[in-house]
């Protein structure tokens, strides 16, 4: 073994500096001769014959350089080399095969490559935390009703932190928003409640300053505040002295203790990005009770994940009521973050794969026809005595160097892509690392690379071999015609790259259906030309209702006399907005029996029904008079109204206030139904006038003549003028925010659809090339037929009809291989069924005229024949 | 390849020049031939040629190590002396082939008596 390496080492020094040793080589053997020479002049011979004689001892000359050359080099790779140099001669000499070759191998690759760029950061790169295998997410299952909740209770968690044996560390945090005064401005920021173990749990330093210490994480405990780097940035000027400054949360004075490192992220499903944070325990209400966590920890060394759940749950149930069947689930943080993303990860990588696949049968293709001009090289190969190993290594060799080439061009088409990529698809991906390449992208890449050049040049490189050495050479200077194998080798590639093609686009179809429906939704509401602007009203400024509507009413009126604006409304709950509407808990309806639960409850002003266009059913609609003190009145939708009400009418029923026991709120209006989400259906609804149930938090709707965003900043002024410390934000149309609840279906689609034209295009041009190159072979026999009296319609019909004929069985095998494969899209499609019909249809005659096409023009070609040409020629 | 050629007449050309170097000291291509010859009173007549194969097998494996230097008429000549791995070597191989000699010679006894 040793010696092994020791014979390598001198034989790669030898390689390096073969020109010295061969000179070396030169002299000794000189030496040699001359030291011969006079031996044998010694023993009398003349100088001629000494000389002779001396060349006769040595031996060849020649041979014995060569054997010295070949022993101080590498043969392998010697013969590596010499056929990387014949390859690019040969790529060179055919540089219109070479470039259509490269591309489409840079389209594949370059695909792959930039998806598993996506797929890498999400799935495989851990988080970035120390240990990220022992890092949990605690999640609760309220039964089949509820499903599985992110949040838990503050008593629950509470309890799970105190009495746990087998985490190391568990934390909770949360996220919220206020109304932020500090230097100046008054803000709206999202910040976070964290325990004062979630820091460490997540091994983070602080930038400035110090994190939570554990005396602060408790009821009553001081208030205390850690800046995000960015707000650090932005709103204190990176001022070093930070620590000890106050700020003001939502009326509430905290001290500033720190400042968290640049790029501390939350591994969270989807990106918030937390302005500030503070101790967990200091939220919620008076007695914390409204607190809901988030729970995460940390398993001790040797505990398993199961063990961990077990113990967490029997701690859980004893905090339970009783009936109550709930319980914890634990999973592995990062699994819990990514596991939704996964399948739509997998279905990208999946696409990828087949396109790539689509280039590699492509460029098997034109390696095959290129191959069948090369049989003359081949033949006079094997008869000089190149062994049938050789002569497929080197054109393996071959195809490796142009997947090669292809693969660099694809990983640079990557690069470019992947900012384009991001641009898409990070707001469909939790937040974990920034996608970037790593060595695992560039392993992954080079793999794919030698894989596909194997793939595409297997198939050619055998075929080359078999080449029927005496009937090839002894052909005319007319290429050898094709082989009957080697056609019908051609004719399965082209069905399977069509077959591929299509499952591609049928996947792709699908999601476009599904895209469409669900922007063709009718939400109910008209969403064009209205500009949402929500302002959380600072408790501690507006305690009471009356201020509270007062406020809101001011900000209103003032907005209407803006010019330009058609109406103007607030709702509390906005249709696309980010509160969650509150789901009441069950209450009663006169003349009821059972309980009415889940429903939805909306605060609106007078105006909102006929700002958003939302149609009167029945009733009316809410006015001014609807104030406090007067009979407190509802509006509920249809869906209410079918749901609850039945064959009679709403009107006049009255309907219990879950706010105030024995209160009566009478329904004087049924109005159409909206949808909350484009993809959630209308559920029932219960409007209340904003006077009679204001609460200090409002979006206001503004309907405007043009384009709302130029009124953006006229309507922050109007709410500044009435009070500038109440902060304005999530300013946006309402179509923008439709659009916003659309994109990651878009985004599907796009990235599906643009797949998908490739592979069409592929398999366009591969079914092109397949026909042409065919038709080229033919010409002579066109030319016969038509001298036998055929017509050009008949040669037309001959060609298309044998290009169609692999275009349908090609489709014919891709619905089958789609019928089963799309099975397992039908969680990520919406509106549509993995199996529509219309959609098979369609596309599978869209492909159909792509084939048709793309053998027209050949057919066109061989219809043109001139027969006496044609048979002219040979 | 070269390496797997390994017939007898290869494995023992590469222990005679061992051994004359061993038992020679530092010499150069010529007079290791011509050493191999004398030796062998003429019975082997190879091409002198020869052993330069195997003088770069020796080299590549360590066992014989390499100068430039000058021969006795002042010639610019390279000189080829054995290392301490090349004695172990030799003394190995010089084991094996009084064993195998040995053996051969038994058989061939063996073969006469019938």
């Amino acid at each position: 073994m040793v010696n092994r390496i020791s014979v390598l080492g001198h034989r790669i020094r030898g390689r390096i500096s073969r020109r010295r040793l061969d000179e070396e080589f030169e002299q000794e053997l000189g030496t040699h001769l001359e030291m011969l020479t006079e031996e044998n002049l010694r023993r009398g011979m003349s100088p001629d014959e000494a000389r002779r004689m001396a060349r006769v001892q040595l031996g060849g000359m020649t041979q014995l350089r060569e054997i010295h050359r070949e022993m101080w080099g590498l043969p392998w790779l010697e013969a590596l080399l010499q056929d990387l140099r014949y390859g690019i001669r040969q790529f060179r000499r055919n540089s219109g095969f070479t470039i259509v070759a490269v591309l489409t191998l840079a389209l594949g690759i370059g695909a792959t490559a930039a998806i598993f760029t996506v797929f890498n950061a999400v799935l495989l790169r851990p988080l970035p935390y120390s240990d990220p295998s022992r890092l949990v997410y605690i999640s609760e299952n309220l039964g089949p009703k509820y499903g599985v909740s992110q949040y838990m209770g503050y008593k629950e968690f509470a309890a799970l932190r105190d009495q746990n044996r087998t985490l190391s560390s568990i934390a909770g945090y949360m996220f919220s928003s206020a109304n932020l005064a500090a230097e100046g401005k008054a803000q709206h920021v999202i910040y976070g409640l964290a325990s004062a173990s979630f820091f460490s749990l997540l091994h983070v330093r602080p930038f400035l300053g110090r994190l939570f210490l554990p005396q602060e994480d408790r009821r009553g405990g001081p208030l205390v505040a850690i800046l995000s780097h960015g707000l650090w940035t932005n709103r204190f000027d990176s001022d070093p002295h930070v620590a000890g400054k106050s700020i003001t949360l939502d009326g509430k004075s905290y001290a500033v203790v720190g400042v968290l490192p640049p790029g501390f992220v939350v591994p969270e499903r989807y990106p918030v990005d937390y302005q500030l944070w503070v101790p967990l325990a200091t939220g919620g209400g008076p007695s914390g009770s409204f607190q809901l966590v988030e729970a995460v920890g940390r398993l001790r060394p040797g505990v398993s994940l199961s063990r961990a759940n077990s113990e967490l749950n029997t701690i859980f149930q004893s905090t339970l009521r009783k009936g109550e069947k709930w319980s914890v689930v634990l999973s592995n943080w990062q699994n819990e973050i990514v596991s939704k993303s996964r399948r739509l990860l997998m279905l990208f990588m999946a696409a990828v794969g087949i396109l790539l696949l689509i280039a590699c049968v492509n460029v098997a293709n034109l390696m095959l026809a290129r191959s069948a001009y090369r049989q003359k090289e081949m033949a006079v190969r094997l008869a000089v005595g190149a062994g049938k190993s050789r002569i497929i290594r080197q054109l393996l060799t071959e195809s490796v160097l142009l997947a090669f080439a292809g693969g660099g061009m694809g990983l640079a088409l990557a690069g470019l892509g992947k900012k384009l990529l991001i641009l898409l698809i990070s707001r469909n991906l939790p937040s974990l690392e920034p996608i970037r390449f790593d060595w695992r992208v560039f392993g992954f890449a080079a793999g794919v690379t030698v894989l596909t050049g194997i793939l595409f040049g297997i198939v050619p490189a055998f075929q080359a071999s078999k080449v029927p050495l005496d009937e090839t050479l002894k052909e005319a200077t007319r290429n050898a015609s094709e082989r009957h194998s080697q056609t019908s080798l051609r004719s399965v590639l082209v069905v399977a790259e069509t077959a591929l093609a299509l499952v591609l686009l049928i996947g792709a179809g699908l999601f476009l259906k599904g895209f469409l429906t669900e922007r063709g939704i009718n939400m109910g509401f008209k969403s064009s030309n209205v500009l949402c602007v929500t302002v959380d009203l600072t408790p501690s400024q507006y305690p009471t209702k009356p201020a509270q509507s007062a406020f809101f009413q001011q900000v209103i009126d003032r907005i209407k006399g803006l010019p330009g604006v058609r109406s103007v409304a607030g709702d509390s709950f906005p249709p696309l907005g980010n509160r969650t509407t509150g789901l009441s808990t069950d209450l009663h309806l006169d003349g009821r029996v059972a309980d009415i639960s889940d429903t939805a409850f909306d605060y609106v002003t007078p105006d909102y029904f006929r700002t958003m266009e939302i149609p009167l059913e029945q009733g009316r609609f809410f006015t001014d008079a609807d104030r406090e003190g007067s009979l407190p009145v509802a509006i509920v939708n249809q869906a209410f109204a079918h749901t609850y009400c039945h064959e009679k009418s709403c009107l006049g029923a009255r309907i219990e206030s879950w706010v105030l026991k024995k209160e009566w709120l009478t329904i004087v209006g049924v109005v159409g139904d909206t949808r909350l989400r484009p993809e959630k259906k209308p559920f029932p609804e219960i409007y209340l006038p904003y006077l009679q149930a204001v609460g200090p938090y409002m979006t206001i709707l503004t309907r405007t003549a043009g384009n709302p965003l130029h009124w953006a900043s006229a309507v922050r002024d109007q709410v500044s003028a009435v009070d500038q410390d109440q902060p304005p934000y999530d300013i946006a149309t309402l179509d923008e925010l439709r659009a916003k609840f659309i994109a990651p279906r878009r985004v599907n689609m796009l990235l599906l659809g643009s797949f998908a034209l490739l592979g069409l295009v592929l398999a366009g041009v591969g079914i092109y090339g397949v026909v042409a190159y065919s038709v080229s072979r033919r010409t002579h026999e066109v030319g016969i037929r038509m001298a036998l009296g055929a017509e050009k319609g008949d040669v037309l019909r001959m060609v298309v009809g044998q290009g169609l004929k692999l275009a349908l069985i090609g489709v014919a095998i891709g619905i089958a291989g789609a019928l089963a494969l799309t099975r397992f899209l039908s969680s990520l499609l919406y509106g549509v069924k993995a199996t529509d019909p219309l959609t098979f249809i369609a596309v599978s005659l869209i492909l159909i005229a792509v084939a048709l096409l793309a053998c027209y023009i050949p057919a066109r070609r061989a219809a043109k024949v001139d027969p006496m040409v044609a048979l002219r020629y040979e | 390849m070269t390496e797997n050629r390994s017939d007898i007449l290869q494995g023992t050309l590469d222990l005679m020049v061992l051994k004359t170097l061993a038992a020679m000291g530092p010499l150069h291509g010529y007079g290791i031939a011509r050493r191999i010859e004398q030796i062998s009173e003429d019975v082997l007549r190879i091409n002198q040629g020869t052993i330069y194969a195997s003088l770069v097998r020796l080299l590549q494996n360590g066992w014989i190590s390499a100068a430039w230097g000058t021969s006795e008429n002042n010639r610019k000549a390279k000189f080829y002396s054995i290392t301490k791995v090349g004695r172990r070597q030799l003394r190995q191989e010089e084991e094996n082939w009084s064993r195998m000699s040995g053996v051969i010679g038994r058989l061939l006894q063996l073969a006469e008596r019938r």
